[in-house]
């Protein structure tokens, strides 16, 4: 009766089973297309009917990318960006979810509310105002213009709030019966208590503003001041006809994410997952 | 008199605990947000600003080029948005019961084109679709498909941006469902399959209303990530051909950054503001109802 039940029950899951599986492959198809062809020589890689597996390999075409453009520079760029936002976002809003998981203050509620409400306001709908304000701060061209609007998102206060609101009040209450200051509480107590948080924050966070493009975009108008993912993105307006060399660049873009997603998938799932059912 | 020093003291904490968030969220989101109403209501030239009321929100309604970007940008909005939460309840279904390591593979690879993201995949899609020396036209030949300029013609265009869009971002929604459907009580399964339920009742009386909190969170946050939809566009079409392609936020851009239209592009993103807030709403309440 049991092998019955089963049986019946695997019919259609298998179909649909095989159905996910071919989806599958076909969304990494375009992944393997540019991988292999941007070791394809300029020839090969709009040849029709094409190689499936590449019959020739260059690196010629990573060695344009770094030669050609300050693709170094972009690379370097976005890692700050992306670091130094991080970083900043970890710090101003494990500070602010204490606040309002822990502490009593007046109008903490209302404030709370208002965080919360501006979470779905994407910044670009903001964006000429926005860019008023970095070129009035002299931030054009600079780092610092592309990193500040990315620290003054609630998403960190929201997604943090949601570990400290589990930490039990008992530890802070006997921390403060043995005189310790409310920072060193957060410090010493709460902060490594949250560090599962902080690292699904650390993540996220890091690859939103690596694959950030608008906002860098507009900030960094010259060669040098350019992120990776802006800098790269101009090959595609290159007036250099060979394919292997855009798909090359877009490569190089495309390497650091998949590494960080192959080394921290748990994170990921974890980190997405909280914003949903908080 | 004790009490209320202590309480003070409290309050002070607090304050000096948010206060950094609360100075980047005044300078950064909601002066911005002001200062943009303001902006909108102006004819700006680098210094100078006039006063013209609603004068750009009027000039943007009688734009063509305004209402085909407002219509292109609900379409996107549309199809995208029901795509990805069919396709991502169909594939999330399939596997969020088999083992571990399957489920890990299945979510790596829909998960993945997010990963590298948009700028990247609109790089190599603009490559596959070259209608010069891109694969897909070379196979539409083979196959004697008529049209093979997907990205050049009117009709094509935009079935052709919304499968893209979609096959890069659904990963996002595959996630959050086999997470969400991970967490359904077994109770309701081991139930379901005492009284011989086939796997399509499964589907449909369980696990479907038991996500249903999901779906509201998926749909909101996708309405409000195709809205700001503009990479995709920059790379692949560049708005065309002819404004067939152009969306909300490519127009803003443009009339920010390539006309110097100050004033025009503060009004679209005014309205876009507007429309964000509303559909916020509904995930707002659902958060707020939890706590």
């Amino acid at each position: 009766m049991f092998k019955k039940k089963a049986k019946k029950r695997e019919k259609i899951d298998i179909v649909f089973n095989i159905i996910v599986i071919f989806f599958a492959i076909l969304s990494l198809f375009p992944l393997y297309w540019l991988v292999t062809s941007s070791f394809k020589n300029s020839a090969d890689v709009v040849k029709m009917p094409p190689d499936w597996f590449p019959k020739t390999f260059t690196w010629s075409n990573y060695a344009d990318v770094f030669s050609n453009q300050p693709a170094f520079t972009w690379a370097y760029n976005s890692l700050v960006v992306a670091l130094v936002s991080t970083f900043a976002l970890i710090i101003v809003s494990a500070l602010a979810a204490y606040a309002f998981s822990k502490l009593k203050f007046k109008g903490k509620n209302i404030l709370f509310i208002i965080f919360i409400s501006s979470l779905m306001i994407p910044k670009e709908v903001m964006i000429v105002p926005l860019f008023r304000i970095i070129q009035d701060f002299g931030m054009v061209n600079t780092l610092s213009g592309m990193i500040f609007p990315n620290v003054a998102t609630a998403f960190g206060v929201f997604l943090l709030k949601g570990f400290f609101d589990t930490i039990p009040d008992s530890l802070r209450e006997a921390a403060k019966i043995d005189g310790a200051s409310e920072f060193k509480i957060f410090y010493k107590i709460m902060l490594p208590l949250a560090k599962p948080g902080i690292g699904a924050l650390f993540i996220l966070n890091f690859v939103q503003v690596w694959n950030d493009y608008l906002w860098q975009l507009v900030v960094g108008q010259s060669k040098d001041s350019k992120t990776l993912m802006v800098g790269i993105a101009t090959l595609m307006q290159d007036l250099n006809p060979n394919f292997a060399y855009k798909m090359a660049g877009a490569t190089v873009a495309a390497i650091p994410m998949l590494l960080i997603f192959i080394f921290f998938q748990k994170y990921f799932t974890k980190g997405i997952t909280l914003g949903s059912d908080k | 008199m004790k009490i209320i020093k202590e309480s003070n003291k409290e309050n002070l904490t607090g304050y000096l605990f948010v206060a950094p968030q609360i100075l980047l969220f005044l300078i950064f989101l909601v002066y911005p947000i002001i200062e943009g109403i303001r902006l909108s209501l102006f004819q700006i030239n680098y210094q100078d600003e006039v006063f013209v009321g609603l004068d750009n929100y009027r000039k943007l309604f009688s734009d063509p080029v305004f209402i085909q970007s407002t219509i292109n940008t609900v379409i996107f909005v549309v199809f995208i948005v029901a795509l990805t939460v069919v396709f991502a309840m169909f594939v999330s279904a399939a596997v969020f019961d088999k083992n571990a390591k399957y489920v890990s593979f299945i979510r790596g690879a829909y998960y993945i084109p997010v990963m590298v993201s948009m700028v990247v995949m609109s790089m190599i899609w603009s490559f596959l679709l070259n209608p010069a020396n891109g694969l897909i036209p070379f196979v539409a030949r083979e196959l004697e498909v008529v049209s093979v300029n997907f990205l050049g013609d009117t009709r094509l265009v935009l079935p052709v941006i919304i499968f893209v869009t979609f096959a890069t971002n659904v990963g996002q929604a595959i996630i959050l469902y086999i997470a969400s459907m991970i967490g359904v009580p077994k109770e309701l399964f081991e139930a379901a399959e005492v009284d011989g339920a086939s796997r399509m009742k499964v589907i449909f009386k369980i696990i479907i209303p038991m996500v249903k909190p999901t779906t509201l969170y998926i749909i909101i946050m996708n309405i409000i990530a195709v809205l700001k939809i503009f990479v995709v566009i920059q790379l692949l079409t560049g708005g065309g051909p002819n404004n067939a392609s152009t969306t909300l936020m490519y127009y803003l851009y443009n009339n920010a950054f390539k006309y110097n239209q100050l004033g025009i592009a503060s009004a679209v993103g005014v309205i876009m503001f507007l429309i964000t807030l509303v559909l916020s709403i509904p995930q707002l309440r659902a958060m707020f109802k939890k706590d």
